[in-house]
């Protein structure tokens, strides 16, 4: 079965409703219409942290096997379908670029991601679709140049010193420029709580 | 209660996943004891995930889904690897330690100046990073210092104090290269730290000084 990378959108209650199909039922359909919507998204993710295509592809492969076998710890309480589906890929590129510089490693054993919580109450899931929703809100009320320096730090690795490079605007403007984003971000996020 | 956290910046940059492997667990350690930083972990993290969400697709292989479809199939055949690692050596360094560093290798005190042990904490997956133990007596002064990256200090008993204030357990001093400090452990006893010093360089800073003797480079 194939499906059209650049297809349309996933809403987080859809989202969410696949993961469980995947965790209970081992639904394929369900995987399949994951796939479809992440996997081209975290290719392009990777590629914006500098990774070459045929290194993002992996690293999406990679990612969606671990969402195949990780569903049924997916938690909605926890972070939203996109959240969970990032900090997996995150782990994933920490592991390889660790495993690119010193060959000789034996898998990890810290894993974020598996992380224990502490107990949860029943409006957690609330409040975790409601945080959600706040930091979609507060990046879309930064300034688009804020956003911009926040998204260039965050797609990974790139140093600071090839951001600059890129905005044309020297080193120590960008450091200072990334603690006025966050610090506008936290103003941002604070007040919509 | 806790006064000192990391900075957002450096909050953001373990969501984002470039935070280095010692920081990264100097500050998960702190998390773990930190629920307002782990809610603006988790923050960050959603932004991650939004940008996840907005970003322009990159089209897979057109065979991607069926490869990884067939690596499903073989996997769930052989009931996956659970490959089982061998735990890593763990000295007994007097207190409990954070679970955090579960999966560190642990080294004995080793004497490194008067009043102060430091101990190789060891992270399976990286070895070459700098994390360590440090433990200072009570009433010691420490050597002033400087270092060529930031340092990331966890305080997990005891606390001391410089000209930025007091550090107590719980509590992460983040110093970067332009601090000048001179800490001084409180006299009511004995200060365990969690340390790391960002950049797999050549060790330069103050820990660098005292441990360089031993773990070469
Ligand atoms: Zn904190």
């Amino acid at each position: 079965m194939t499906m059209r990378a650049d297809e349309g959108t996933l809403s987080p209650e859809e989202a969410i409703r696949l993961i469980s199909a995947v965790a209970k039922g081992r639904d394929r359909a369900a995987f399949a219409a994951l796939f479809g919507f992440y996997a081209p998204r975290l290719k392009a993710f990777m590629m914006r942290s500098g990774m070459t295509a045929s290194a993002a592809e992996d690293v999406a492969q990679e990612t969606m096997l671990l969402v195949w076998k990780k569903a049924s710890y997916f938690d909605p309480r926890r972070a939203g379908v996109s959240t969970w589906i990032f900090t997996i890929a995150r782990n994933v590129r920490i592991d390889r670029l660790r495993r690119e510089s010193r060959p000789a490693t034996v898998a990890r054993a810290f894993d974020p991601s598996d992380e224990v919580d502490g107990p949860v109450s029943g409006e957690a899931a609330v409040m975790t679709a409601e945080r959600e929703e706040r930091v979609r809100s507060a990046i879309a009320l930064l300034s688009s140049e804020q956003a911009q320096i926040l998204r260039l730090s965050f797609f990974g690795d790139k140093p600071q010193s090839e951001i600059a490079g890129e905005l044309g605007i020297p080193l120590g403007t960008v450091k200072s420029r990334v603690r006025l984003a966050l610090g506008r971000l936290r103003l941002i996020l604070d007040d919509l709580k | 209660m806790m006064k000192h956290h990391p900075s957002d910046e450096t909050l953001f940059r373990f969501a984002s996943g470039s935070l280095e492997s010692g920081p990264r667990i100097v500050v998960a350690v702190h998390v773990g004891g930190c629920t307002a930083c782990a809610a603006r972990i988790s923050e960050f993290e959603a932004v991650g995930g939004a940008l996840l969400n907005g970003i322009e697709p990159e089209e897979m292989g057109e065979d991607a889904l069926d490869r990884l479809m067939a690596r499903i199939e073989v996997d769930s055949d052989s009931g996956g690897e659970a490959a089982q690692r061998s735990r890593p050596t763990r000295a007994d360094v007097g207190i409990r330690l954070p679970e955090a560093l579960d999966g560190c290798g642990i080294g004995p005190w080793r004497w490194i100046g008067p009043g102060v042990r430091w101990s190789r904490v060891t992270i399976p997956e990286d070895a070459s990073a700098n994390v360590m133990l440090l433990k200072v007596a009570a009433g010691r002064r420490l050597p002033e210092h400087t270092h060529s990256g930031c340092e990331y200090t966890q305080v997990l008993k005891g606390s001391f104090y410089d000209a930025r204030g007091r550090y107590g357990p719980g509590d992460l001093d983040e110093a970067d290269d332009e601090i000048q400090h001179q800490p001084v452990v409180d006299e009511t006893g004995e200060c365990i730290c969690l340390a790391a010093l960002e950049g797999r360089m050549r060790l330069r800073g103050f820990f660098g000084r005292l441990v360089q003797p031993f773990i070469g480079g």
